[in-house]
């Protein structure tokens, strides 16, 4: 499977930084009064004489006043200047007429020329180029956005010092759980907290770490196993090296002293208690303690970028560099090629970047970008708690699928980056990567030598598997998604509609009106109705219209799939009807048309995801001075046919990514 | 409530009061129940028990006409929900009427969630300046009784925190699965296992050195120092983060003095080791039985005066989980609370909050059968249960579910169905607080204790 390591071949120094940087140089010669827009006034007027008039006539009824619908209050813009303001309450507003969801239905509809004149209204809005401002003072703001020096999150930490040692962290050392901030990710520095729980987990974590470490069969480098001299040199050689990796610098002479003391008293006590000089057991012992102090340390378990005396925009070192490229890819920290790039005291240029962005996506580590971004991104972080199919109903659903579910989802996200497919494969892609459990749960008709090893049913063996039928394949479809959308007994078209909307187009849907009237199994003349029968009924009522008409057909396109992701012809008495109508007026029947469909509004989703990703290497939320690293990853990927690795390296190089900015520092008491 | 003054961390005495004590083991403290001079003190005076509070959150609110009783005062008939307390009702206060106002804006959930102990407004973030508006009450009695007992609070969760964020609304979703705040600005983290809530109150029993605990005060004061060192090259943005890995060391530095300085106690519990050794947990099953354990945890932890305070979500807010198990229900919980006035769902949904009463009726049984001298544990307790909206369907924050089990010693006379109009939750928090001893001007948006409680 191996590939040329090369992603993106485009210039070493991408558009947008080389404006960066030529702004930058020239610096303060640049005014920065953005040009005068020649058609600004024209576009001012279009809005009051055409657009305005024509939103008042079809759209006051519900957006006005105060309880305004999607708080979307026309009323409030008497001219264009108050529009431009708003602009993005607009680009909203004008996506919706444009996708036929707005107005409702049951509503005068706008004429297709009148949606033109709307689109292409706001299509020559005044854009002030916020790339090309980057190096003025006032866009320092960029940075403010700050990324913290936070701690690392659970996963991180489990993953650091599972690198570290050799060994995955048992269940038992348990930490507390991180909640999420900024795009959605645990990596937001915000919504990191420290409890004193946290600390005796690190307790617990240090001390496993260390016996590890420590054990006879350990094969990490930082410990040698025929280490013979048991003396305070060699001792002081293991902390180095220890040290220098878990901390991601250079240890200072002062630093290692300060841990060489606990060496010290340790060994003294040990020795007293022994009574013998040349003791192993003493040695460990003594030699336990700073290793132990190593990974409690803040130096280990905060993400510290230092910062200079002055404040303001700074390059980050190459160490602190190295530590986010290894965060972002690998949810861990440097390994020991990246550890001795960054203390070569070479700049980490883009070349080196980019090799080293390859070279760690081809490593095993990377499919931590689909177990740690990648199940954030699809909303499926606590799987086990959210499948849990009604007993009664699905006597024989093996909870060993819901595991093996994690490991498809984590699998196929990770693997578009570490095989550079097609980021649109994660929408219609032809193939899955499925265990046999897995291939028996969904019917996957398989070629009988798929599966090498396939005698035993529990075999952890992955394959990736063609889908010719177009129903499985992307994840939309995928076994996590299907069972994590429906309820306890029952699919729920709407949750995986409003899951497409949210999670894959980006597209907000406002929670329900309180006092949703209720929907009934049963017919006034007592006749049962298929559930896409009682979801109908949103359809009549133009309150619950506007959004249910978004979602539900989405939903009713996966209807074939069952509660936990099996194929179905029929639910019940009822043969399932698959068939949907977009907004748009688009049709389509069955998940293939539905997916089809869905990747058509391609630039939707690409752009979703990228805000998503570089929201999770980024640790914050966006704003609009980062769409500027948006769009560029969106020209990278149409510049290389689609393929993903392409959005990694991007962002690697990005000047966010290799920046940071800094109030001016307090002095330290 | 005097007691010998701690050695301080830089005191030759400490490290001696360490050597001499025998405290464990693989976690380095250990409570005094198991330790031999503790043992020699126990006979129970139970005139001197102190008071324990706990603060019990279920989410998704209630039937409200199969919970409010229609009468007040001692004689109420128990309504349907109600039921599962009659063993216990004349240990137990009904109010109702209770109000959160800063509840009344923001969204359905999150904004009335992790401000359920604080009362303050919830400020609406998916990321920075994430705040509950306040300190929570546990926290606020945590703190007044810092040092008394070996652990100042629990924060007990059968849930893990809710991942993502709510852009529709825009709050993260970490607000609901919060009630215990340190600061606004400062969740407590929650500890979701067992067999780590056993071992943080009692260490394993089997290995003892007090070379390892000197080894651990040895670490923690090293990486102190280091935290020191770091927080002094931060911005100033940063240094609040390094401060509460500052707060977290000290926090576990002072379990380990504490357990060092059995001498000064004003009172002392009278629980059979051998009891504590039993009681060790394992893996739980399911929920249910996650529930049970960490109840009895609890009780355990009150019971053995290793700490006076304790937190405890039944689940995080919008849980949706399953309880099917129940005869007649077939769904879960948020689900169920979304009744839309249907009454096969609002039948399902009293089952629910039935349940969770049951749970609660059972924790008060069980500390009713500790005795304490005269009178029992609890006698002297005041557990809080309730919800932080009233109608599921509805959300609304005003008319909160919430009973109150234990006579505070005897500050509170239980047994009776108080009904309140528009007054604040916070005014009971404040009437907490007074019966912990502690006096305040105001907590959160309190007008005044309920002075009708005693």
């Amino acid at each position: 499977m191996a590939r040329p390591p090369r992603y993106c071949n485009a210039t070493p120094c991408s558009s947008t930084r080389c404006i960066y940087l030529l702004v930058l140089l020239i610096g303060s010669l640049l005014s920065n009064h953005a040009i005068a827009n020649p058609n600004e006034a024209t576009w001012k007027a279009d809005f009051e004489a055409h657009v305005l008039p024509l939103m008042k006539t079809h759209c006051l009824d519900c957006h006005r006043k105060d309880n305004a619908e999607g708080e979307f209050d026309i009323q409030q813009y008497a001219d264009a200047n108050t529009a431009l303001k708003h602009i993005d309450s607009w680009e909203r507003v004008v996506k919706r007429i444009s996708l036929g969801e707005m107005p409702p239905e049951g509503n005068e509809p706008l004429q297709p020329d009148q949606k033109a004149k709307v689109q292409a209204w706001f299509d020559s809005r005044p854009k002030p180029n916020l790339c090309d401002e980057l190096a003025s003072e006032e866009t320092q703001k960029w940075y403010r956005g700050t990324v913290m020096s936070r701690r690392l999150t659970r996963s991180e930490y489990r993953f650091a010092v599972e690198d570290l040692v050799g060994k995955v962290l048992p269940e038992s050392i348990s930490l507390p759980s991180d909640g999420s901030g900024g795009e959605g990710f645990d990596t937001n520095g915000d919504s990191l907290f420290l409890s004193p729980i946290h600390l005796e987990g690190y307790l617990r974590g240090a001390d496993w770490a260390i016996q590890q470490l420590l054990a006879p069969d350990n094969s990490t480098e930082f410990v040698l196993a025929n280490e013979t001299s048991l003396d305070r040199d060699a001792a002081n050689g293991i902390v180095e090296r220890f040290a220098r990796r878990a901390w991601r610098r250079p240890i200072a002479e002062d630093e290692l002293e300060r841990l060489m003391v606990l060496y010290d008293a340790t060994l003294a006590r040990a020795q007293d208690n022994s009574g013998s000089k040349q003791d192993h057991a003493a040695f460990q012992q003594a030699v336990a303690q700073p290793l132990k102090a190593t990974l409690l340390s803040p130096n280990f378990l905060f993400v510290v970028e230092r910062e200079s005396d002055q404040g303001g925009v700074q390059r980050l070192t190459p160490h602190e560099l190295a530590m986010r490229l290894a965060l972002f890819i690998w949810s861990s920290i440097p390994d020991a090629e990246l550890a001795a790039l960054a203390d070569s005291g070479e700049n980490l240029d883009d070349v080196i970047v980019k090799a080293q962005v390859a070279r760690m996506l081809s490593d095993p580590r990377a499919s931590r970008l689909g177990e740690n971004f990648g199940l954030q991104w699809l909303g499926l972080t606590d799987l086990q708690r959210k499948v849990q199919p009604d007993r009664e109903l699905f006597p024989d659903f093996d909870p060993a699928l819901v595991a093996d579910m994690r490991q498809e989802a984590i699998t196929f996200v990770s693997d578009i980056f570490q095989h550079d497919r097609r980021l649109l494969d994660l929408i219609d892609g032809d193939h899955v990567i499925v265990n046999p459990r897995l291939a028996a749960h969904y019917q996957l008709s398989q070629p009988d030598d798929s599966f090498p090893s396939s005698t035993d049913k529990t075999d952890a063996s992955w394959q990736r598997l063609k889908v010719e039928d177009g129903r499985r394949g992307g994840v939309i479809t995928l076994g996590a998604v299907l069972a994590s959308t429906s309820h306890a007994r029952r699919t729920s078209p709407v949750l995986r509609g409003q899951w497409i909307l949210s999670e894959v187009l980006g597209s907000a849907v406002p929670p329900p009106p309180p006092n949703v009237p209720a929907l009934e199994g049963v017919a006034d003349d007592g006749k049962p109705r298929s559930l896409r029968e009682q979801l109908e009924v949103h359809r009549d009522n133009p309150a619950c219209a506007s959004c249910h008409s978004r979602m539900d057909p989405l939903g009713f396109g996966l209807e074939n799939f069952d509660t936990v992701g099996r194929w179905r012809t029929a639910d019940g008495e009822f043969p399932i009807d698959a068939s949907g109508q977009l907004p748009s007026g688009q049709t389509f029947s069955g998940p293939s048309e539905l997916k089809k469909l869905i990747a058509q509004r391609d630039n939707d989703f690409r752009k979703h995801f990228v805000k998503k990703l570089l929201g999770f290497a980024l640790g914050r939320s966006l704003n609009k001075f980062d769409d500027c690293v948006v769009t560029e990853c969106l020209e990278q990927l149409k510049l290389h046919n689609d393929h993903a690795a392409c959005l990694i390296e991007t962002i690697c190089l990005s000047h966010p990514f290799q920046h940071r900015f800094f109030k001016p520092p307090q002095p330290s008491e | 409530m005097t007691h010998q003054p701690i050695p301080t961390p830089d005191t030759p005495d400490r490290r001696r009061f360490l050597k001499g004590m025998g405290v464990s083991l693989a976690l380095p403290w250990m409570h005094s129940a198991l330790a031999p001079s503790a043992r020699a003190a126990v006979d129970a005076a139970g005139g001197n028990a102190p008071i324990r509070s706990a603060f019990l959150y279920f989410p998704n609110g209630v039937w409200e006409k199969a919970w409010v009783p229609e009468t007040q005062g001692p004689d109420y008939e128990l309504t349907p929900s109600l039921q599962p307390i009659a063993p216990v009702r004349d240990d137990v206060l009904v109010l109702t009427g209770l109000d959160k106002k800063h509840s009344h804006g923001g969204d359905g959930h999150y904004a009335k969630t992790a401000n359920f102990l604080t009362g303050m407004p919830v400020t609406k973030t998916t990321s920075k300046d994430i705040s509950s508006g306040g300190i929570s009450v546990d926290q606020m009695i945590a703190k007044h009784q810092a040092g008394q007992t070996p652990i100042p609070s629990l924060e007990l969760a059968t849930e893990p925190v809710v991942s993502g964020i709510d852009s529709n609304v825009g709050y993260t979703r970490l607000y609901g699965s919060y009630i215990s705040w340190e600061t606004p600005n400062r969740p407590v983290a929650k500890e979701m296992s067992p067999r780590i809530v056993y071992d943080r109150l009692f260490g394993h029993a089997s290995k003892t050195s007090h070379e390892e605990s000197e080894s651990y005060t040895n670490l923690l004061d090293y990486v102190l120092e280091d935290a020191k060192r770091v927080r002094g090259r931060l911005g100033r943005d940063d240094q609040f983060k390094m401060d509460e890995y500052l707060d977290a060391v000290r926090a576990v530095e002072r379990r380990i003095e504490h357990a060092a300085h059995h001498g000064g106690r004003d009172w002392e519990p009278s629980v059979d080791p051998v009891e504590i050794a039993r009681r060790r947990p394992g893996v739980p099953n399911d929920f249910r039985e996650h529930i049970d354990v960490m109840l009895d945890l609890m009780v355990l932890a009150f019971q053995t005066d290793s700490t006076r305070v304790a937190s405890f979500m039944f689940a995080n807010d919008v849980s949706g989980r399953n309880f099917s198990f129940l005869d007649g229900v077939a769904g879960g919980h948020h689900e169920m609370s979304h009744h839309e006035n249907k009454e096969a769902k609002i039948s399902q949904y009293q089952q629910i909050t039935h349940w969770h009463v049951q749970q609660f009726a059972r924790l008060l049984e069980k500390m009713k059968g500790i005795r304490e001298g005269e009178s029992t544990l609890l006698d002297n307790s005041m557990i809080l249960f309730g919800s932080s909206i009233s109608d599921g369907n509805r959300h609304d924050p005003d008319n909160l579910p919430i009973l109150v089990g234990g006579r505070a010693g005897g500050k509170f006379n239980s047994g009776r169905h108080i009904a309140y109009k528009d007054v604040p939750l916070c005014n009971l928090y404040h009437s907490m607080l007074n019966a912990s001893g502690i006096d305040v001007e105001s907590f959160g948006d309190s007008t005044g204790p309920l002075t009708e409680l005693s």
